[in-house]
């Protein structure tokens, strides 16, 4: 992509952020609830882009770091009396440094082994801290009451901005491309020079820093933080359907994806309430079946194919 | 269906004061779907029955008019985040005038905080730990006794009966509540001459307890105290026969008051101890409800299974609400919070009361199963009827 | 010592029933590719099925096996047939994220269906046990160790020894050449899937038994199965009675001298350590 293109993302990106960083002046509180959120999830759904969508390695196990940055800030602020900024400095620093020592054993799995590998660490770290009495054990830790919605929506829309901008520097860079390789054909990657194990690790500690974040923001907000909220498995889940649903390895994917998703799950929550649930797993169903390449490839392809983009798509995967 | 919302806000802004308004919101975010749903459901069943009868009988009286109550449920799908968003959602966009509040501790804790966040009362009849209310919160009150008091009933019996017990095993779960009742059962433990010889925290959502049962056998303990929830109750008893654990007495912090657990035990539940803050007795009289004993009849005829204490607890705290509202006359937070923290009337629950941090005081009564139904066993006043003391041993059942 | 050997009676029984809890999700992962997020909750409808069975109709858990086997049988069938099959070619994860949502669908139908009450399966003798070298051994446990071993090992012989097996394991191996040979893959995979079903049927009856019934177990279950399946490797269904016994072992074993709340621990821990170390397994081929 060209300079100038990219810098007319870049200007827009900021533009969009100040405009909507307003919305805390006008918008009602429950909007503001819900936008925190999406937003959070938004960032989550963008921080596995990097290492799912553009690596090509599939991490079920996210939650890890979430709950790292969770627990940082609330350690933090409650055993050791940093300030929040210092807490969420604390946690993203014990994501980086489980990013590295864990990752390297497990970058080494491939597909289907790797989303195991990760989805058994992030339940070891729980079940971990939930015998940590520092952390507060199972029972978890009170944060102290922070009065301001408007504080955590604007640093939620921050941290989303940053991963954002930071997945488009990574689309265009030599960086970026050498992740493409290695979701490509690894081992040509290597051939080509290009250090695999290095870059894995990278892209991983690079997502866990904005994952664990968006953890340590939430921690705060919620106020309570127990092994099940931090270390959320459901999340997991959560994040790669949203990338999923919008596009993986694209960079407006996975944001379309967590909003269009976060707003029908809140919708189906508040209309019909016992049944929300069990209408979100239909659409998952459908979603992957008609469109497994997510919502940037359908706003892309759907104009041009009419209703056939989903025969189209049924057609290239079934059996 | 925001737009709906939007118009109904600004007419209610052109109102005078929030006095005009017809209606008392109350609104709540109870468990109707999911892993808490079992226990879920007696809250949100018992909260419309309450808001009903009341309704029936003329409404809350404040200043010249009297007011219906409305209330508004939300399925949180025992998820603790969603629950969170839903007590934000009932206060601002419901415009609730108070709170319910949802089931078990770990929600009350994460619930409790926007109630003081925006400063509207909440009264919860489902979270006991400790947890909930060291906080200093204003906004939060409980209608389930403390969780540090829970085998006190319990214990006080034990020493009463003869052949007096000796070996005593403590088993709980990670959870805040359970975790409460632990810390609270050591400490009055200590205080007599009963031996603690096992004290093990289990994970919440453990199906296999045959390690820990094994080891009790082994060392012929006399008595097992258990903090956990219904399932793991369920399991461990069933499993305790298969092994052929014999203790003279087990007790449990759940599930014994409850019909449907007794149901899917079946014999196996017999002699099973636990406790109880609530008996649908005759002598409970309440203003609405005539007295316990036909609360549950009328409960069981609406609903279709029998009430227990969470039930009556959930009943305690719309009434609650009510006496407080007319105590104070009117419908600001405030005053009505401040109400609430003076109220000392008689309910078809019991005495409702607060102390200084929110939380009810109700001696717990300790109860058997015996031949399916529940006996109470030892109250605040001493022995009510006689426990089947020692249990007989499985095979001879 | 006396201890020991009772806790290590109680870990083998468990492991057994474990092994067959697992059998299905190795079957389709090791022989379909596909990893089945919604095994739990097939093994959910499995034990509801008994349930309902025994309560309205009489039939022992142990007598109905085959029912339920049936019931998961056919459903697992129209699963593969009308559902996964249209997404086999897409990226792994795409079968990862459709069985997900199957399991969402699955579980939150349960609770419609059936309430979300527990329930148990009490025929007569569940109580009963007997004394062996010192160690009491639950009847109903061995009854379904013994079931367990017996299904895994009949699965194993069926797919080594059958026309039909053979069949399942070249479509396995080779797609094209499976063609060639005239097999239909679809009716290969819905069969397979279908088979992976079953199992997970039979182990939710006897789980029925042996512990409590509500819709939201499934989740537990997947997640223990994928312990087994990655300890025992996936290579040969026969290995998952070693991957399930070591699990269960390890389980007791941990909850006695360490502590019950560290099972999950060091549960997954090993699978961690075991995919780092042989991802192929503790029995499988290296890679």
């Amino acid at each position: 992509m060209k300079r100038k293109v990219l810098s007319i993302i870049v200007i827009s990106a900021v533009i969009i952020t100040i405009a909507l960083s307003t919305i805390p002046l006008w918008g009602s509180p429950e909007f503001i609830q819900f936008s925190i959120n999406a937003l959070i999830l938004a960032t989550l759904a963008q921080s596995w882009n990097i290492i799912g969508g553009y690596t090509g390695y599939p991490s079920f196990g996210n939650s890890l770091f979430y709950g790292l940055g969770g627990y940082g800030v609330a350690i933090g602020m409650l055993q050791f009396n940093f300030p929040f900024a210092l807490g969420l400095i604390f946690g993203v620093a014990l994501a980086v440094l489980v990013a590295f020592l864990l990752g390297l054993p497990v970058l080494r799995l491939r597909g289907q082994y790797f989303a195991i590998a990760t989805l058994a660490l992030a339940q070891v770290m729980s079940a971990f801290v939930s015998n940590l009495d520092i952390a507060g054990g199972n029972i978890g830790l009170v944060l102290p009451l922070s009065l301001s919605d408007t504080l955590f929506f604007e640093l939620s829309l921050g941290l989303l901005a940053l991963t954002t901008l930071t997945v488009a520097w990574i689309a265009n860079s030599r960086f970026g491309f050498g992740l493409i390789a290695i979701r490509e054909n690894e081992q040509a990657a290597m051939v080509l020079g290009v250090n695999t194990t290095l870059y894995k690790v990278l892209a991983f500690a690079l997502c866990g820093i904005f994952t664990a974040i968006a953890g340590g923001i939430h921690a705060y907000y919620i106020t309570y933080l127990d092994p099940s909220s931090a270390f959320d498995s459901t999340l997991n889940i959560k994040m790669i359907i949203m990338t999923v649903f919008g596009g993986s390895g694209s960079i407006l994917g996975p944001i379309l994806g967590a909003f269009v998703l976060s707003g029908v799950a809140e919708i189906l929550a508040i209309e019909i309430t016992s049944l929300a649930s069990l209408f979100f797993g239909l659409v998952i169903v459908l979603a992957i079946i008609f469109m497994p390449r997510g919502i940037v490839d359908f706003i892309r392809r759907f104009p041009e194919l009419g209703w056939r983009y989903f025969q189209e798509n049924i057609r290239i995967y079934r059996l | 269906m925001k737009f709906h919302n939007i118009v109904l806000a600004l007419t209610s802004l052109l109102m005078a004061t929030p006095a005009c308004l017809a209606d008392i919101q109350l609104g709540a975010s109870v468990q109707m779907t999911g892993s808490l749903a079992n226990t879920g459901r007696y809250y949100a069943d018992a909260y419309q029955f309450a808001v009903d009868k009341i309704n029936a009988a003329g409404g809350v009286k404040v200043g010249d008019t009297r007011e219906k109550l409305v209330l508004k449920l939300l399925d949180n799908q025992s998820d603790v985040n969603l629950s969170v968003r839903q007590y934000v959602q009932l206060i601002t966009e419901d415009k609730a005038n108070f709170l319910l509040g949802p089931f078990a501790s770990d929600y009350a804790l994460a619930d409790s905080a926007i109630a003081e966040k925006y400063k509207v009362p909440m009264i919860q009849g489902g979270g006991a730990s400790d947890q909930i209310f060291s906080r200093g919160y204003q906004y939060i009150f409980g209608t389930l006794a403390r969780a540090t008091d829970y085998y006190q009933s319990t214990i006080d019996a034990l020493l009463k009966l003869t052949p007096t017990p000796k070996t005593v095993a403590l088993l709980y779960a990670d959870d805040s509540f359970d975790v409460s009742v632990a810390d609270g059962t050591r400490k009055i433990l200590a205080k007599t001459p009963l031996k603690l010889v096992v004290d093990q925290k289990f994970s919440s959502n453990s199906s296999d307890f045959s390690s820990l049962l094994s080891l009790i056998k082994s060392q012929n303990i006399d008595v097992i105290l258990v903090a956990g929830h219904e399932t793991e109750v369920i399991n461990l008893i069933r499993q305790a026969k298969s092994l052929n654990v014999d203790p003279k007495l087990y007790s449990f912090t759940v599930g014994v008051p409850s019909a449907d657990f007794r149901k899917a035990l079946g014999n196996d539940a017999d002699y099973a101890c636990g406790m109880t803050a609530w008996l649908p007795s005759k002598d409970l009289k309440d203003e609405y409800f005539v007295n316990a004993q036909q609360f549950a009849d009328e409960y069981k005829k609406r609903f279709g299974y029998d009430p227990d204490y969470h039930a009556a607890s959930g009943v305690a705290d719309v009434e609650a609400f009510v006496k407080a509202i007319q105590a104070a006359n009117s419908l600001d937070p405030q005053k009505v919070r401040n109400a609430i923290a003076k109220l000392d009337f008689n309910s078809l629950y019991g005495r409702i009361r607060f102390n200084a941090s929110g939380q009810i005081e109700l001696p717990q009564t300790m109860i058997q199963v015996q031949k399916g139904k529940l006996v109470p066993i030892y109250g605040p006043k001493g022995f009510i009827e006689k426990p089947v003391y020692p249990m007989p041993a499985w095979s001879k059942r | 010592m006396q201890l020991l050997w009772q806790i290590l009676v109680n870990g083998i029984l468990l492991g057994g029933f474990y092994a067959l809890m697992s059998l299905g999700l190795v079957l389709v992962w090791g022989v379909l590719k596909i990893v089945n997020l919604s095994h739990g909750s097939l093994i959910m409808l499995g034990a509801y099925i008994s349930y309902y069975l025994f309560s309205y109709f009489n039939v022992d858990p142990f007598a109905g096996l085959p029912i339920s086997m049936l019931t998961l049988f056919c459903l697992g069938f129209l699963i593969q047939r009308y559902l996964i099959n249209f997404v086999i070619n897409a990226p792994m994860f795409n079968t990862l994220l459709i069985t997900f949502g199957l399991d969402v669908t699955i579980t939150y139908l349960a609770q419609l269906l059936f309430g979300a009450d527990y329930r148990t399966i009490n025929p007569d003798y569940t109580g009963a046990n007997f004394i062996l070298f010192g160690a009491t051994v639950p009847l109903v446990r061995l009854y379904a160790f013994g079931v367990s071993i017996s299904l895994t090992v009949i699965l194993w012989l069926f797919l080594s020894f059958t026309k039909i097996g053979r069949a399942i394991r070249a479509t396995s191996q080779n797609l094209v050449a499976a063609r060639l040979y005239g097999v239909d893959p679809r009716l290969i995979y819905a069969l397979t899937f279908a088979i992976g079903a079953a199992m997970a049927g039979a182990a939710g009856s006897l789980n029925g038994v042996i512990s409590q019934i509500n819709p939201y177990i499934g989740i537990l279950f997947t997640a223990k199965s994928f312990v087994i399946a990655i300890i025992g490797g996936l290579e040969n269904t026969l290995f998952v009675i070693a991957g399930g016994l070591i699990l269960g072992v390890v389980e007791v074993l941990t909850a006695l001298y360490i502590g019950p709340t560290y099972t999950n621990l060091i549960s997954f821990g090993i699978l961690v350590l075991v995919l780092i170390i042989r991802p192929t397994g503790l029995l499988g081929r290296t890679a």
